[in-house]
């Protein structure tokens, strides 16, 4: 028994729901709303104390960290093989999955805060206090207003995104080998949202992206690629 | 051929080191002093332009996210295992590999390089200081380096990290209360990711990792210094690593099994 609590706007419940569409299965869905902060409800909090999304529940297990469950799913159901078996492709899969997590999705969400005017509504402020002490810190200080230094190191490193991404994209038109893997579908999500955020990309990427959304995976789930003011992870605190 | 170019066995810049030494890879150790900032010198940066330590190179394919790398070799490599064969187990593995990489490491780093490094460089010219920024690539790092060179981490950034670093060693006592190693019934990457930056702490935090405090921890501790393996990659370093690790053994009562 497979359940996926997910929501509509988050890049990293895209990603999860891209690879099981892949794999062709289909979990129990239960669905969040991100624009009320349904993932800081008391609920959702008994559900993951960490109050961000996507969460898997397999047989009873909870799995949250979203690229360990792309490879969760990706070893669970190995029709078609999402990252391979060749060692260097799996690095380059890898490697992005992680560049998600500490240089995107972190500097993403501080874009996104700003330009789409984040706030929390008055009946979700009490969520904040819910959270978990480094959660709770973060969704503050988005609160406080990014200053303009860290709104520019942001705005940059989505810069230096696009360009490592056009880097390993120009072998192939994929990130990682000749084929689609688990590294395009972790960063894909995020990337798509760059446009409607003002946010350039090299042609490269653009092309990518037009590759991504034909997919039928990716298909089924488009009205779920919207931004939406969210924190993401939190960003690197030391180097 | 297989060629690492790295700093000491300790954290990011140790975990091939251990990795390639568990796995029992043979491989080429090319030293890159950071407290010489040869990370930042044309030559490195000619293999990893991020600057960044380590650099692993085989038959020409450069990597550089130690993380990532120690997957790559655990796949490329014959030598035992150094994953579970179960995907829960797998997934147990690769989330205490990013709590320990984004959460933990940063954290003890924060603390240690306040403590170790900060000092070295009042006196220091603040012009040659700022030529020494300005070779980093990275911006994140050249915030944190300025930060060390001109003594400005914000103190309660430090407290932060003392808070996420005692919270880190009672997480991972619970978790080893119940479970031989980090990811289960076998040593694993985790082991490896963890240790990389854990080594010491029974000497350099001895209020909070000790016997009363954190005994599966400590047991956890016992049972990695003594392989082979990772005493072998300990003692590679060329300074104060090696033998803090070696201090470390004889305090908690370690045999050496790797003859010197």
């Amino acid at each position: 028994m497979m359940r996926l609590h997910y929501a509509p706007g988050s890049a990293h419940s895209a990603a999860v729901r891209i690879v099981l569409a892949e794999k062709g299965v289909e979990p129990e869905l239960r669905k969040l709303d991100l624009v009320h902060l349904e993932q800081h409800s008391p609920e959702y909090l008994a559900v993951n104390c960490h109050g961000t999304v996507p969460l898997l529940e397999d047989n009873g297990r909870k799995l949250f960290e979203s690229f360990a469950i792309l490879e969760y799913l990706d070893e669970t159901y190995p029709d078609p093989p999402l990252i391979g078996d060749d060692p260097q492709k799996s690095y380059i899969a890898r490697k992005w999955g992680k560049y998600v997590e500490t240089h995107i999705a972190p500097h993403l969400a501080i874009v996104r805060w700003a330009a789409l005017g984040g706030r929390v509504a008055a009946h979700a402020q009490a969520g904040l206090d819910r959270l978990l002490p480094e959660r709770a810190a973060l969704w503050r200080r988005a609160l406080q207003g990014f200053g303009s230094d860290q709104l520019e190191a942001s705005a940059r490193a989505m810069l230096t995104a696009g360009d490592r991404l056009a880097a390993d994209l120009a072998a192939t038109g994929w990130l990682a080998g000749d084929r689609m893997t688990l590294g395009d579908i972790a960063v894909y999500p995020h990337a798509a949202q760059f446009g409607a955020l003002g946010l350039p990309l090299p042609k490269k990427v653009d092309a990518w992206l037009a590759r991504m959304a034909e997919r039928p995976s990716v298909q089924a789930i488009r009205e779920d690629l919207f931004p939406v003011a969210v924190m993401g992870p939190e960003p690197g605190r030391w180097g | 051929m297989l060629e690492v170019h790295t700093w000491e066995p300790n954290a990011n810049s140790g975990k091939p080191l251990f990795c390639l030494h568990e796995k029992g890879v043979p491989f080429i150790y090319h030293y890159v002093d950071m407290g010489a900032h040869e990370h930042h010198g044309p030559d490195f940066l000619a293999i990893n332009p991020d600057g960044t330590i380590p650099a692993i190179v085989h038959n020409g394919f450069t990597m550089t996210e130690s993380t990532p790398a120690m997957e790559y070799i655990d796949e490329a490599f014959l030598g035992p295992p150094l994953r579970p064969q179960d995907a829960f187990r797998r997934w147990q593995m690769r989330v205490l590999m990013r709590f320990m990489d984004n959460v933990v490491a940063p954290s003890l780093a924060m603390i240690a390089s306040n403590r170790l490094a900060a000092p070295r460089f009042s006196g220091e010219d603040p012009g040659e200081l700022r030529r020494k920024l300005d070779r980093i690539p990275l911006p994140e790092r050249r915030v944190t380096w300025e930060q060390l060179m001109f003594h400005s981490t914000p103190q309660e950034e430090i407290a932060e990290s003392e808070r996420r670093v005692s919270d880190a060693i009672r997480r991972f006592d619970s978790i080893l209360a119940n479970q031989k190693w980090l990811a289960g019934d076998s040593f694993s990457l985790a082991d490896i990711c963890v240790f990389a930056t854990f080594y010491g702490l029974p000497h350099s935090r001895e209020e909070d990792v000790n016997d009363e405090a954190s005994p599966h921890l400590m047991r956890w501790l016992r049972a990695c210094h003594v392989r082979p393996g990772l005493q072998a990659a300990l003692r590679m370093g060329k300074g104060f690593v090696t033998e803090r690790a070696a201090e470390v053994r004889r305090r908690i009562g370690v045999p050496e099994t790797v003859a010197a």
